[in-house]
């Protein structure tokens, strides 16, 4: 028998104790934010514009009402002023775009909701929605892309970095490489849908979504619907999925509790998968520029990344991932710059790995052209311009273990044993091609709470506004407060999703684990400390002095408070600001996640179909608190990695920016035929200043750099260097 | 409205619906099954997999007057009357087998088919059948590890 794939442990590691609620999903007992069942629920279904930016002349609404069971529709003519126009994440607020929801006859973009139908069940709203007629107005040319001419290009100069002199540098440069790179839009599509369910109790309303943010729902819904954040309790127990998608407020929310409220009963959304695709963020679609000079033993002495990417006409939002890529790799002159290019589209937003993967791509694949340049192995060229020094400030990274990775993976992959000739390895008739890139992902945390409980019995609770997106965050929770007070790990029970609960950072930007661990640590020390009880004391000495000290239980609240942020900011967090900081964004430091992704293809000779055999990917992250969870994370990283490569792009109409793959047969994603053998390698790395746990995060880092791996791999199995994303076999022909 | 007779889990069952209403929606809404998720509802993703007479169907796409004097087998019919996790159901914890859960029930009640074809399963055929559903979390490795180990517990397994 086998035993599993996840490591047993190691240095810096703690238990791969099992998924704690991991029965609960086996049975079907865990509740999604949909499978909550209440009572008199009325079903709702959005109508969203079929047409691109332009304006609604009028609504006919007689077929819609006349289907039985329906009781309301909403359109900008009955929500009107309902719902405030308050500020997007972007500009401080908490919604993850500005557009007011049926807020008035203007259409930004095609897929916006433009009505909601509520009925007594979800079929007869359906059907409604789909009888509403609308005449509109369509914009003659909306600007459907980024390469759209009506499409307005912005610099954005604040996201500039400068080190050097680049244009002196580059122009003098032995060895140079200049090459523009395009990535596409995409679509997180987590596999649970965006549903919402709305209830109100006299003034008091409860939302069921799913979502990686309570705290981005509760306050930004009080600000839109002018009702005290007090009232408002926000659950989201088990979330299916989130990727980003679940990041902050979407404009759907809003319409639900209104309908509620109108209704005087519960309302329930749940979009559909087509839907889905404007109803929140996405990856925006990005143009690049790389240019690098090197000597001929293969020193960078000049580096630029500019990149542009796609956003909204509403909202100015960028990624800006030069930001990262110019502190990679020690080089003394650098130029980073970002643009935006506003659009006729629906606001982007966050998706996994949002600046690394496409910013990533970019420049690790020049990187392998800069080594097949030099005729130097691209591992060695990552070696020779390794650094313990961030190159733009001269600041220490926290820690770094860059090589250390490529050693350890490029060992289990058998690197020495690839013939670096382009189309030097055959099997057959297939063309096999190895590549290898760098993966990074900057080390973040926020400002968060959790309060801990010790009860005379022996039990502890922990509680925080966490969420569990199936990363492993309520397993961490009880693993941190079982090992910090030395109560066994049966006897530790959770509570997270939850508004009503101590505020935790937005579960993104994989600072989750970071910043949780560290509240539930200083809420452990305050009750040893309470208790007198030294670390490392016997649970029977823990349970004796909660025993003596004569009280039912011990509970301690513990504030974390993330690097970089000051004391003033520490209540931020009761307001749902609590967001990431860290990575390249801090004035004394640079924190890192840091690993090496390696990629086997085949390239049939004749019908260009491109396999990946394998993949393996060694990540150095700090402390890993779950081996079991923190594996699985990274090797899914790695296969969104491939998709991001080879499958996954959103198709838009030139005509309108519809996208017309919104669906989950149409827009691929990587299933198990697509998948051989993949292995991910945790590599040991103690960092014990990026945070009070030590903690760097592998939510996201499992996806950078495997499209460049899978590129590089494509040019090493064929000689022809493919700079467009995805790749497909007709690009091989 | 139409008159729908069927046992789910070997529970008799007997609803009131629409004709229009899918299995799924059957089973979420009347019978209270919300073990059994919707994560495409166009028969790609697999999620609402059920057995329907000891073959795995979509349920999205199944009407649920289709069932009339149907035996549905869902997630939550797994597990033993007093909650002991099945063969599966273990191997799925113990592999690690899923992060969100959201596709689980349905890769769980296509496997559970698989395992009970009297042919037995190899790799191929296990990538074969399970490559029919979605994960957008685990990347499947865990996921095949825990039909495999299943598999092999029950002696189904056929090694080449
Ligand atoms: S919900 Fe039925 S196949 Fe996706
Ligand atoms: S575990 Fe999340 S979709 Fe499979």
């Amino acid at each position: 028998m086998t035993g599993p794939l996840f490591p047993q442990g190691g240095p810096n590691m703690g238990q791969p104790a099992p998924r704690y609620e991991g029965r609960a999903k086996v049975t079907g007992e865990a509740r999604y934010p949909s499978d909550v069942r209440l009572p008199r629920t009325a079903h709702a279904c959005l109508h969203l514009s079929r047409i691109g930016r332009g304006t609604i002349r009028g609504f006919d609404l007689t077929a819609a009402r006349a289907v039985h069971g329906v009781i309301d529709i909403l359109t900008h003519e009955t929500v009107g002023d309902a719902i405030r126009q308050t500020p997007a994440i972007y500009q401080g607020g908490y919604t993850s775009d500005s557009l007011l929801p049926l807020g008035s006859a203007e259409i930004a973009h095609w897929g916006q909701p433009i009505a909601m139908v509520v009925a007594e069940t979800y079929e007869a709203a359906r059907e409604a929605a789909q009888r509403i007629v609308v005449t509109t107005a369509p914009h003659p040319s909306p600007a459907v892309d980024i390469n759209a001419p009506g499409a307005e290009t912005r610099a954005l100069e604040p996201m500039m970095v400068q080190a050097g002199d680049f244009d002196a540098a580059y122009a003098a440069g032995p060895i140079r490489i200049d090459a523009r790179y395009t990535t596409p839009a995409q679509h997180q599509n987590p596999m649970e849908l965006f549903a919402t369910q709305c209830v109100w109790e006299g003034d008091r309303l409860t939302v069921h979504e799913p979502s990686q943010y309570v705290n981005s729902v509760k306050f930004g819904l009080a600000e839109q619907l002018g009702v005290p954040a007090d009232n408002i309790r926000v659950i989201s127990t088990h979330v299916g999925g989130a990727f980003g998608a679940k990041g902050f407020l979407t404009q759907r929310t809003a319409l639900v509790a209104i309908a509620a409220r109108r209704l005087g009963r519960p309302v329930k959304l749940v979009a559909t998968r087509e839907q889905g695709f404007t109803v929140s963020g996405y990856r925006a679609e990005t143009r690049q520029h790389v240019q690098l000079a090197a000597t001929r033993d293969g020193r960078l002495t000049a580096l630029r990344h500019e990149g542009w990417e796609l956003t909204s006409r509403a909202d100015t939002v960028a990624m800006g991932g030069a930001s990262m890529t110019t502190r990679l790799y020690a080089c003394p002159n650098i130029l980073g710059r970002v643009n935006t290019v506003a659009a006729d589209r629906s606001t982007p937003g966050f998706m996994r790995a949002p600046g690394e993967v496409p910013y990533g791509f970019a420049l690790e694949t020049a990187l392998d052209e800069l080594a097949d340049r030099l005729g130097m192995d691209p591992v060695e060229l990552r070696r020779v311009n390794d650094t313990q020094t961030e190159p733009v400030g001269g600041l220490p990274y926290t820690s770094r273990s860059l090589m250390r990775c490529f050693d350890v993976a490029a060992a289990t992959f058998g690197w020495s044993g690839r013939s670096p000739r382009p189309g030097s390895m055959r099997e057959g008739d297939w063309l096999i091609g190895w590549g290898c890139a760098s993966a990074y992902y900057p080390a973040q945390a926020g400002n968060s709470a959790a309060r801990v409980r010790l009860t005379a019995d022996g039990t502890a609770h922990v509680a925080s506004a966490g969420h569990e997106l199936g990363q492993g965050m309520t397993t961490m929770m009880a693993q941190v407060a079982a090992e910090e007070l030395g109560v066994p790990l049966e006897r530790v029970t959770v509570s997270l999703g939850d508004s009503d609960l101590p505020p935790a950072v937005v579960n993104g930007g994989s600072a989750g684990t970071a910043s949780v661990a560290s509240a539930i640590m200083i809420a452990c020390d305050a009750i040893r400390a309470r208790l007198g009880v030294p670390r490392d004391a016997p649970y029977a000495a823990l349970r004796a002095a909660v025993a003596a000290s004569g009280l039912a239980f011990v509970e301690e609240l513990g504030e974390a408070r993330a690097h970089g942020r000051s004391p003033e900011s520490l209540p931020d967090m009761y307001r749902g600001r609590a967001l990431p900081l860290g990575g390249v964004e801090l004035p004394d430091r640079v924190q890192f996640a840091m690993g090496a992704q390696f990629v086997e293809l085949r390239i049939h000779r004749w019908t260009r179909e491109i396999r990946v055999r394998r993949a393996v990917g060694a990540f150095a992250a700090g402390r890993i608190i779950n081996p079991r969870t923190s594996h699985s994370q990274l090797l899914g990283g790695m296969i969104w990695g491939i998709g991001s490569a080879l499958h996954e792009h959103t198709d838009i109409d030139q005509r309108n920016a519809a996208y017309t793959n919104a669906n989950l047969a149409d827009y691929l994603v990587p299933v198990h035929a697509d998948i051989s053998e993949i292995q991910a390698i945790l590599v040991s790395e103690e960092d014990r200043l990026v945070n009070q746990a030590g903690v760097k995060g592998v939510g996201e880092i499992g996806v950078v750099g495997v499209a460049a791996a899978i590129s590089n791999a494509v040019f090493h199995a064929t000689g022809r260097r493919l700079r467009d994303l995805p790749i497909k076999l007709e690009h091989l022909l | 409205m139409t008159e729908v007779r069927f046992t789910v889990n070997g529970t008799a069952q007997c609803v009131e619906v629409e004709p229009r209403l899918t299995l799924a929606d059957m089973l979420r809404e009347e019978c209270g099954l919300t073990g059994t998720h919707l994560g495409c509802e166009h028969g790609v993703c697999g999620a609402c997999t059920v057995l329907m007479d000891g073959l795995p169907v979509r349920s999205c796409l199944v009407f649920g007057v289709q069932a009339e004097g149907a035996e549905i087998r869902t997630v939550e019919g797994l597990a033993a009357a007093d909650g002991t996790l099945n063969v599966l159901q273990r191997a799925f914890q113990a592999q690690h087998g899923l992060q969100c859960g959201f596709c689980t029930p349905g890769f769980l009640m296509l496997a559970t088919w698989l395992l009970e074809q009297k042919e037995g399963v190899d790799e191929a055929r296990l990538r074969e059948v399970l490559a029919s559903n979605l994960c957008r979390c685990t990347g499947y490795q865990n996921i095949l590890a825990a039909v495999r180990v299943a598999a092999q517990e029950i002696r189904v397994w056929r090694e080449g």
